[in-house]
């Protein structure tokens, strides 16, 4: 009885919730196709005028159809409602659809209404917009992360985000050639890196806790600097990847972060140091692979608070991963950034196959990334050697 | 004629009849000046923005590399605008002037070759969305453009000509002008500080829009007059940060204002319309839609840039020539839609798109690729007031 059970619904809707019921708010709520959802309503009309139980209800319609206007066909879609109806039909030529918009209990003086309870709806739903709708689009594919800085560097402004190696033109050459470079350039600064190998460790779990860390993130930041090719085995999607570029958004930013302006790397210094929440405020000026690395500690934080977020959003998460102010959901997005540049190297792919290729890689270059980590206090004092070192690295 | 000699300027005889080429220039008495505006001796009050700036003592003078000389005769000195390159056949007087007896344009580009779809196939324009305008009469229709592009609205047949869009083209003016409030900046700090730019909101509203058109089909951004972008022309695109959740769709194309591109083989050409608002302030042309036509022939989308319309100072090349006629020309934020087909002596056919504002109308342009024929499609809720 499955159709008395959704009249029943439409009903309790109706009179008991006094709703408006828009044949998209049924849609969504009932879990069915638009079309399915008009017919519903449609019948639930019917039958009640039939019962002539008493109960009043008002219904609107949505008339498509084209009329001669000016001498040339003009197509026209409306909302009437039901005493309009006929004189709506009739001003059309010729009519292509009518089916019913929304039922409800009160008279409506306008649309107003209509468009609230649509816009309601569709903002809870936002991304099963199209879910029940007639068309689907093959290529409305959200896209993952790891392609997103490939569209960056095809379209005009590419912008600073870290393309991938093919753009090494413009300013975002530092990007560009970082990820690159840093493969080659990861080696003489890793021996650095190793100097702090073993600060690394203490000053990971020190920066975890300046940047509000949460149990996890400890555990996290440790793992990371002693053993990341466990962590990847742990953590596969975003977390395994996350922690992948974080390795290697360590190592690579240290050579762009060098590059750029000096105020760069000082800030980036501060960040660790101060709050994470200096990240935030600084989006605009940092470049991709500062960012990321301070999203990286961000990451840490904020991963926990939004784990439970993270895993359920993890659509979301890719999907804003380009945005640079929001850096809340960014971080492991923002990190999946960098692993197009392993990427080119190990053939851009899903979690599984970069992260042990990754792990090979990130062998040393954990230690280098979690002491780059710490690296990054010690920046201050270093960083006119590093700025050397590096500088040879990325050249 | 062919034998008809071409002069440069320099090389005038008076009374010899020749032809001369050159970039129009016309002087306007009350183009808005920014000497005359601080001008102290003057004691001018900042001249009113007007809605046309014509005015009978204008005059014509053509430019060429090395010197200007003024013109007069059978021209129509209110109809043109600075920036034109045309051709004038005549001669020059005693006086210095140049008597003109005919003139003629760069006429239509060469054509390009047509590879159109053989299906059914629409392009859905639109432009002029005004979101951010506090009043929400337009909002249930853009929602049902949302709907119907997106599949929702109608019955099965209109569903399924929906799903023959295969592109949406938003031509500029996403936002409403109410969004370009600037009191903030009169304003003291300490009572602006907590508010934020109305095009905030617009802006979220925008992304949400955009998602649920990109989740169904391929869109084009471009940004207008009021969008958070560049002021001169050439507009770049919007940046994909300020739509994080309709950006992570491939689908989402965020592009510059003019806008060219092949949709379907078919060739698309237009504008947000700034260029053509331009021409209609300086020039006594009232017709979106014949000016459209004129810079076609002109061969120079928008050719008042820079001198009264902001504009890159190209230098070594100027994009705005049109070097190839293409198969539909737009123009978005006109004041109502018209359309025109136009053939051309070398074969070309154009179809000529005002794309009235959304905000405004409620209207929308659906062009089919097949035989590039246009059809406006419009949205309307009812009121209060139901008046049909």
């Amino acid at each position: 009885m499955e159709d008395e059970l959704y009249l029943e619904n439409i009903d309790e809707f109706v009179t008991d919730q006094n709703r408006i019921v828009t044949y998209k708010w049924l849609s969504y709520t009932l879990g069915v196709h638009v079309n399915q959802a008009k017919q519903m309503l449609y019948d639930y009309v019917e039958r009640k005028r039939k019962e002539n139980s008493g109960a009043q209800l008002h219904v609107t319609y949505l008339v498509a159809g084209s009329l001669v206007q000016n001498g040339h066909t003009c197509h026209k879609v409306a909302v009437v409602r039901e005493d309009k109806l006929e004189a709506m039909k009739s001003k059309l030529a010729t009519i292509a659809s009518v089916h019913v918009y929304s039922v409800q209990k009160a008279l409506l003086k306008d649309s107003a209404p209509l468009y609230n309870t649509d816009y309601d709806i569709v903002k809870t739903n936002l991304h099963n917009c199209s879910k029940f709708s007639a068309i689907q689009c093959a290529a409305a594919v959200p896209r993952t992360p790891a392609e997103v800085p490939q569209a960056q560097t095809t379209s005009a402004r590419a912008g600073s985000q870290p393309p991938s190696d093919a753009d090494a033109v413009s300013a975002p050459v530092v990007n560009g050639h970082a990820p690159s470079a840093a493969k080659q350039t990861s080696q003489q600064p890793k021996g650095i890196m190793e100097m702090f190998a073993a600060k690394a460790a203490s000053k990971a779990h020190d920066a975890n806790k300046e940047t509000k860390p949460e149990s996890k993130e400890a555990p996290g930041v440790s793992a990371a600097s002693s053993k990341p090719p466990a962590k990847s085995s742990i953590m596969n999607n975003f977390f395994g990847k996350a922690a992948m570029n974080k390795l290697k958004v360590n190592s690579v930013p240290e050579q762009p972060k060098e590059e750029k302006e000096a105020v760069k790397p000082s800030v980036s210094v501060a960040e660790p140091e101060s709050s994470l929440n200096v990240v935030v405020e600084k989006p605009g000026k940092k470049t991709e692979s500062v960012k990321s690395q301070q999203k990286d500690k961000k990451s840490k934080m904020k991963r926990v608070d939004k784990s439970d977020n993270e895993e359920e959003r993890e659509p979301e998460n890719l999907k804003k991963k380009r945005k640079r102010i929001k850096q809340l959901q960014s971080d492991s997005s923002d990190e999946e950034d960098v692993p197009p540049s392993p990427a080119p190297e190990e053939e851009k792919a899903p979690s599984p196959p970069p992260v042990p290729a990754l792990k090979a890689e990130l062998e040393p270059v954990p230690t280098e990334v979690s002491a780059g980590g710490r690296k990054r206090k010690r920046k201050r004092v270093l960083k006119s050697k590093m700025f050397i070192d590096e500088e040879e690295g990325c050249m | 004629g062919q034998d008809v000699p071409v002069r440069k300027l320099c090389e005038l005889q008076a009374g010899e009849r020749c032809c001369v080429v050159g970039t129009l220039f016309k002087a306007m008495q009350l183009q808005p000046s920014i000497l005359q505006e601080i001008s102290e001796e003057h004691n001018l009050e900042p001249q009113p923005p007007l809605s046309k700036y014509i005015h009978p003592s204008d005059e014509l003078i053509l430019e060429d590399e090395l010197q200007r000389i003024k013109l007069e005769g059978a021209i129509e000195v209110q109809r043109l605008v600075t920036g034109t390159i045309f051709a004038v056949y005549g001669c020059e007087q005693d006086d210095g002037k140049f008597l003109v007896e005919d003139h003629c344009f760069a006429n239509l580009p060469p054509p390009l070759p047509w590879n159109g779809p053989s299906a059914d196939r629409f392009v859905l324009l639109v432009s002029g969305l005004g979101l951010g305008s506090g009043s929400g009469e337009s909002l249930l229709g853009t929602q049902l453009l949302v709907d119907v592009v997106t599949g929702q609205l109608g019955a099965e047949g209109g569903q399924s000509c929906a799903a023959n869009i295969s592109r949406v083209v938003l031509a500029g003016n996403l936002l409403s002008q109410n969004t370009q409030s600037r009191d903030t900046i009169n304003k003291a700090k300490y009572l602006t500080k907590k508010t934020q730019a109305a095009s905030v909101e617009a802006v979220k509203m925008l992304d949400e829009i955009l998602l649920q058109l990109c989740t169904s089909v391929p869109v084009d951004v471009m940004p207008g007059e009021f969008d958070p972008t560049n002021y001169t022309l050439p507009q770049q695109p919007l940046h994909r940060c300020m739509l994080p959740l309709a950006s992570a769709y491939a689908t989402l194309h965020l592009v510059t204002n003019p806008y060219q591109a092949d949709i379907d083989g078919v060739r698309f050409l237009g504008t947000s319309g700034q260029n053509i608002s331009d021409i209609f302030k300086y020039s006594s042309m009232d017709d979106y839609l014949e000016i459209l036509e004129w810079t076609l022939r002109a061969g120079h989308i928008s050719p008042t840039a820079p001198d009264t319309l902001g504009c890159y100072p190209f230098y070594k090349s100027d994009p705005f020539i049109l070097t190839a006629c293409p198969h539909v020309y737009f123009c978005g934020n006109a004041p109502r839609f018209q359309s025109k087909l136009l053939q051309g002596d070398e074969g070309q056919r154009v179809l000529l798109v005002t794309v009235p504002a959304f905000s405004a109308t409620q209207t929308a342009c659906l062009v089919n690729l097949r035989n590039l024929s246009c059809q406006p499609i419009s949205f309307s809720g009812f009121g209060a007031e139901d008046d049909d």
